[in-house]
């Protein structure tokens, strides 16, 4: 029961909150509610029991449970989505209609957590769609041509994705399978061709969602447009939602045994090296600063996936530390974006030049994540790209030395897109004028420097996470 | 526990330091000498503490992977070395940046890069080498871009992207030898890599090689060192050509005596660059006409040698000790060196506000002081005897040399070797022939009538016994080489994995000292006839300074940065096509799927997508998306409520 509350609650509240005018009455509307399910969500992670509704059929029922992967992924978003919101408050009064924001953000919450917990396929694509409906609108705010076109993108890609993924659950259950999640694979039966095209097609259905190539085009589109905490969320959480279905079904329901050494494989960690490429390479001729955030995503997301396909205990490791790090340094890294729109109205990397002489704390902030998206050492990127180095060599394959080469140049990449930036800002030369200070409120600044401050305590101390990730790990391989 | 400590008390005191700077200047600049102070006494009690030699002192699981020091022979030298040029700059840093705007960012940065590279030099792993050196890397660009000047950006960016390539490029050797051997402790690569397959050696070893070789200023990867080294302040510059520079070569000896220990082919790859850089160096260095280009160039120079030290080491086998004893001490020598001769242009450029040989020219004239100390270190880096520089550069000659006869002894041929020689013995030649112009220029050259000077003492107490310091300690070191520098290079040989020597050389023999003269006599002649004549042209009795290199040959501007674009270019043209031919894939797609349907969900009359403020509480429910949603909802709320039933019954 607590796992249904757990994103009832919020769900319920969001209606409410759409219709909510006045601005603190729903500020704390949004701030308790916020709290009370992240709270209730970490304990559903711990000790929700499993529900089963509506058997249709006896292989076709909603099925929510709890395991680690949930609880882990419970906390993760449950506690940006606590912190980012504290920065939307500030933000969002710059681009208005916030009741329709903020009953979305809480809606969008709710599909996530639910997607968490869900513990069968066809939840699993239930949750998946509730998700990428509820956070259309966010990408929709402005209501300009520009973002009503990305919105459609964005929707049309996820139910692309989606409805691939349900053509292989649909494949699958033709062949009389269960579609439960079980730690090692479900034991799926039938035609290993048949079984294999379709956790090909749900791979790259549920890739979509992790902007994966072919399905990436929608991130550039929809980033640039959102109000900036929407693109920290999209960015850092919903991405990963998608790494999340994929994880659930190629391991849970798949399992590393029937998909190691397959074409699949191949194919899975081809498509996410050209990812990497691509979405580096593009990142570093773009001009708009949340376009190139953007396109760092597909290229950052793709190195879980690449981690978690090397099928070695150090990619998966890896992979988590990188779902984590990727994470808090993109959130904080969006964050500073939206703070210097919020405050600058500067939407272009070269018009950045000398903002850290007025907003010296969003900047060494920016500078922080910028480091650690690069991974270099003590952030915490430089824990994931370590694990995620030593799993891509441990197969011994080709693939993985092309891996390998390919994280390194995406690395010096993400240092050609995102070192000029903090170089021009802080020293813009000797006779510029910077103009007065405008440094963001506090409510805005403190998520930022929560997020840049725990990219360095947690990349100098990643230890504490590597062992919930072995645990973790279990689950997986 | 005090090797820990020396690495990470510098680390938070810069972070004190900024904010006690912001405050008070003068309180941030004594908390600063204060901290270097420490440093440098715990380095030279290091030398008292046999225990800590050898011994691991871990940390936590810093960064995942751990961090580990030790201390001992070449790292405890290293180790003293940066905390005595720390404490000099320190001594020297208030005349020079008194007044000047973004002080506490300066110093900040200056104790956490000390931090940093104590972190390198106590590296007890390659892993955590690699992360201090990295830290260093970022903190140090602080340095090159403090004055903001356009130059200084520029050369800034060209550093910066060199050290993350280079960075990136070690990481992943690094990787592969992780993969290889398991941890990356030095004795475990001893043992581990005779095993290894060849080819996967080598291709670590010219990853390190990069990644080194670019913080060490090695040819083809010098292109930042002459730019980046004058731009700095000049305590940052001495810091940055003194001691920084060592940072790459001591992770290239780390390279070379561990993972190829005994493998010739390693020598002569690295012998290559090495004599190129020397000689470039030099050459560069006589074309300069900017006082601190000119010791940058010198830097790269010296560089080469030591590497060439290095390479023959490895060449020599056991037989290297004369060769690593070489690199050692000239490792020493030329941090003397560059610190004292930064600090003197420190000097001439706060008072004139100038670095440009022509305008400079003829300042020490009636500087005594600066004028000795300058010429203590010009000697000591052109080898004259009775200087450090000659003690080890006749250890390195004598290196090259004893390969030749061993070459001969084997019956294989020497001419290489020869050559390499005579190249040795120009670079030093045009070594002496650039520091005689510079103090030909400096202190014997008519001063041009409008030479703007500060009023007053040219330089305050603190920066005269910074002077003073470095312009005694290099005869002083010359002149007993038996007592002082052998002492110190044997101590340093353990890292090299090298015995000590079988017997003393004996340095102001015939046949050691003829080296110099031959370098001496080439010197002499270059500065005559290139020097003097070529690059001086004389009218109405006033000397200018022609710089005559050509503008256009800059491997930096010719090549890498063409190439780079370039790659970039088709870099970016190969990922647009992924991402065309995955959109046309899609495009079909999405279109069928909407059907159109976009003018229905939002009407074109509304472009303020569900502004539905002005409308009827009646039309909000019916046309906008959201109320679809809330539909959707509603309908799943349902569902569960059936369910909830269903399960209770």
């Amino acid at each position: 029961m607590l796992i249904v509350l757990s994103f009832l609650i919020p769900a319920v509240s969001a209606v409410h909150v759409f219709r909510m005018h006045d601005a603190e009455k729903r500020r704390s509307t949004v701030i308790w509610t916020m709290i009370a399910s992240s709270v209730l969500a970490v304990l559903a992670g711990i000790f929700g029991e499993a529900l089963t509704f509506l058997p249709l059929s006896d292989t076709l029922y909603l099925r929510f449970g709890t395991d680690g992967l949930s609880l882990f992924f419970v906390t993760l978003v449950s506690f940006i989505w606590c912190l980012v919101q504290f920065h939307a408050f500030g933000y969002m009064k710059h681009e208005g209609k916030e009741e329709q924001f903020f009953g979305f953000f809480l809606l969008t919450y709710a599909a996530l957590v639910a997607l968490a917990f869900a513990q069968n396929a066809v939840t699993l694509y239930m949750c998946f769609e509730l998700m990428s409906l509820a956070s259309m609108p966010l990408v929709l705010h402005n209501g300009t041509e520009r973002s009503r076109e990305a919105a459609f993108k964005y929707l049309g890609y996820s139910t692309l994705g989606a409805c691939m993924a349900l053509l292989g659950f649909f494949l699958l259950g033709a062949q009389g399978n269960d579609l439960s999640f079980t730690p090692g694979g479900a034991k799926l039966t039938g035609d290993p061709k048949v079984l294999l095209a379709a956790a090909f097609l749900i791979i790259l259905g549920f890739g979509a969602k992790a902007g994966m190539v072919p399905l990436q085009m929608w991130l550039t589109e929809a980033h640039p447009v959102a109000p900036s905490p929407a693109s920290a969320v999209l960015s850092g959480l919903i991405t990963k939602a998608g790494v999340l279905s994929i994880l659930r079904c190629a391991f849970q329901l798949f399992g590393r045994g029937m998909l190691q050494g397959t074409w699949v494989q191949t194919a899975v960690l081809t498509l996410s090296i050209v990812t990497i490429f691509t979405g580096s390479m593009l990142a570093q001729r773009e001009k708009v600063l949340k376009k190139r955030l953007a396109y760092s995503s597909v290229s950052n997301v793709s190195y879980v996936i690449f981690g978690l396909f090397t099928f070695e205990t150090f990619g998966v490791v890896g992979a988590f530390l990188q779902i984590v790090f990727h994470a808090l340094a993109k959130d904080a890294l969006f964050l500073c974006a939206g703070s210097v729109i919020f405050a600058a109205g500067c939407t272009k990397t070269d018009e950045l030049r000398g903002i850290g002489r007025r907003m010296p704390v969003t900047m060494w902030c920016f500078a922080i994540a910028s480091l650690s998206l690069i991974g270099i050492p003590p952030m915490g990127g430089f824990a994931a790209k370590y694990c995620l180095a030593r799993g891509a060599l441990a197969g011994g394959s080709t693939l993985g030395l092309v891996g390998l080469v390919v994280l390194m140049l995406s690395a010096l990449l993400t240092a050609f897109y995102l070192l000029p930036i903090v170089a021009a800002a802080f020293f813009p030369g000797r006779d510029f004028e910077a103009g007065q200070p405008c440094e963001v409120p506090k409510t805005m600044l403190v998520p930022q420097l929560v997020f840049a401050g725990l990219t360095v305590l947690l990349g100098l101390f990643p230890n504490g996470l590597n062992a919930v990730f072995a645990i973790l790990n279990g689950l997986v391989l | 526990m005090m090797l820990t400590l020396m690495v990470f008390l510098p680390i938070f005191a810069a972070v004190a330091c900024y904010f006690l700077c912001r405050r008070s200047e003068r309180a941030g600049q004594r908390l600063t000498l204060g901290v270097t102070v420490l440093i440098f006494a715990m380095a030279l009690s290091l030398l008292r503490m046999p225990e800590l030699t050898g011994g691991v002192g871990s940390f936590w699981g810093l960064c995942g992977v751990g961090v580990h020091f030790c201390a001992g022979g070449m790292r405890t030298v290293m180790a003293v070395l940066a905390g005595f040029m720390w404490l000099m700059t320190a001594l020297a840093s208030p005349e020079y940046f008194d007044g000047a705007r973004l002080n506490p960012r300066y110093f900040m940065f200056y104790l956490w890069t000390l931090g940093a590279l104590l972190g390198v030099f106590l590296a007890a792993d390659l892993m955590t080498l690699f992360i201090f050196f990295e830290m260093m890397s970022f903190t140090s660009y602080v340095w090159v871009v403090q004055n903001e000047t356009p130059q200084a950006l520029r050369a800034g960016e060209t550093y910066l992207f060199i050290a993350v390539i280079g960075g990136l490029t070690m990481l992943m050797g690094l990787f592969l030898l992780e993969n290889a051997v398991g941890a990356l402790s030095f004795e475990n690569i001893v043992k581990k890599a005779p095993k290894m397959d060849t080819g996967l050696r080598y291709a670590v070893g010219v990853c390190a090689l990069i990644g080194f070789g670019a913080k060490a200023g090695m040819f083809p990867l010098h292109i930042w060192l002459p730019k980046a080294h004058p731009v700095a302040p000049a305590p940052a510059s001495a810091l940055l050509s003194g001691i920084l520079t060592k940072s790459g070569v001591f992770g290239i000896i780390g390279v070379t005596c561990w993972l190829f220990d005994g493998v010739e082919g390693w020598g002569l790859l690295l012998l290559v660059p090495a004599v190129i850089t020397m000689f470039l160096g030099a050459l560069l260095a006589v074309f300069s006409t900017d006082l601190k280009r000119t010791l940058a160039c010198s830097s790269m120079s010296q560089i080469g040698f030591i590497l060439t030290g290095v390479a023959m080491c490895n060449l020599l086998g056991g037989h290297g000790s004369i060769a690593a004893c070489g690199a050692t001490l000239h490792i020493l020598n030329h941090s003397l060196i560059k610190l004292t001769l930064f600090v003197a242009a420190g000097v001439v450029y706060f008072n004139v506000h100038s670095l440009d040989l022509n305008e400079v020219r003829g300042f020490g004239r009636d500087q005594p002081l600066l004028k000795l100390a300058f010429l203590s270190g010009a000697c000591s880096i052109a080898g004259i005897p009775g200087f450090g520089g000659y003690i080890s550069k006749t250890l390195l000659h004598e290196g090259i040399v004893e390969y030749c006869e061993h070459l001969a002894e084997h019956g294989r041929s020497a001419a290489p070797f020869r050559a390499v020689e005579w190249i040795f013995l120009l670079s030093g030649g045009l070594t002496l022939a650039y520091m005689a112009r510079l103090f030909y220029i400096l202190f014997l050259a008519k001063k041009p009538a409008h030479q703007h000077r500060k009023p007053g003492r040219c330089m305050n107490g603190m920066t005269a016994s910074v002077l003073v310091t470095g312009g005694i300690l290099m005869p002083l070191l010359g002149l007993t080489p038996h007592a002082t520098m052998d002492r110190i290079a044997q101590y340093a040989l353990p890292f090299f994995r090298r015995e000590p020597m079988a017997h003393a050389v004996h340095y102001f023999s015939l046949t050691n000292l003829k080296g110099a003269l031959i370098s001496v006599t080439i010197g002499a002649l270059v500065f005559a006839f290139v020097g003097m004549k070529w690059l001086t042209r004389r009218e109405d009795g006033v000397e200018t300074y022609r710089s005559v290199w050509p503008r256009g040959l800059d491997l930096e501007d010719a090549v890498y940065r063409p190439l780079l674009r370039g790659l970039a270019f088709l870099g970016a043209v190969a990922a647009r096509l992924v991402e065309t031919v995955s959109a046309l894939l899609v495009l079909s797609q999405v279109n069928f799927i909407f059907l159109g349907a976009k003018n229905e969900v939002v009407p074109p009359e509304d472009p303020e997508f569900s502004a539905y403020r002005t409308r009827s509480r009646r039309s909000r429910v019916e046309r906008s998306f959201s109320a679809d949603l809330l539909y959707a909802a509603c309908g799943v709320l349902a569902l569960f409520l059936l369910a909830a039933w269903n399960m209770a019954r």
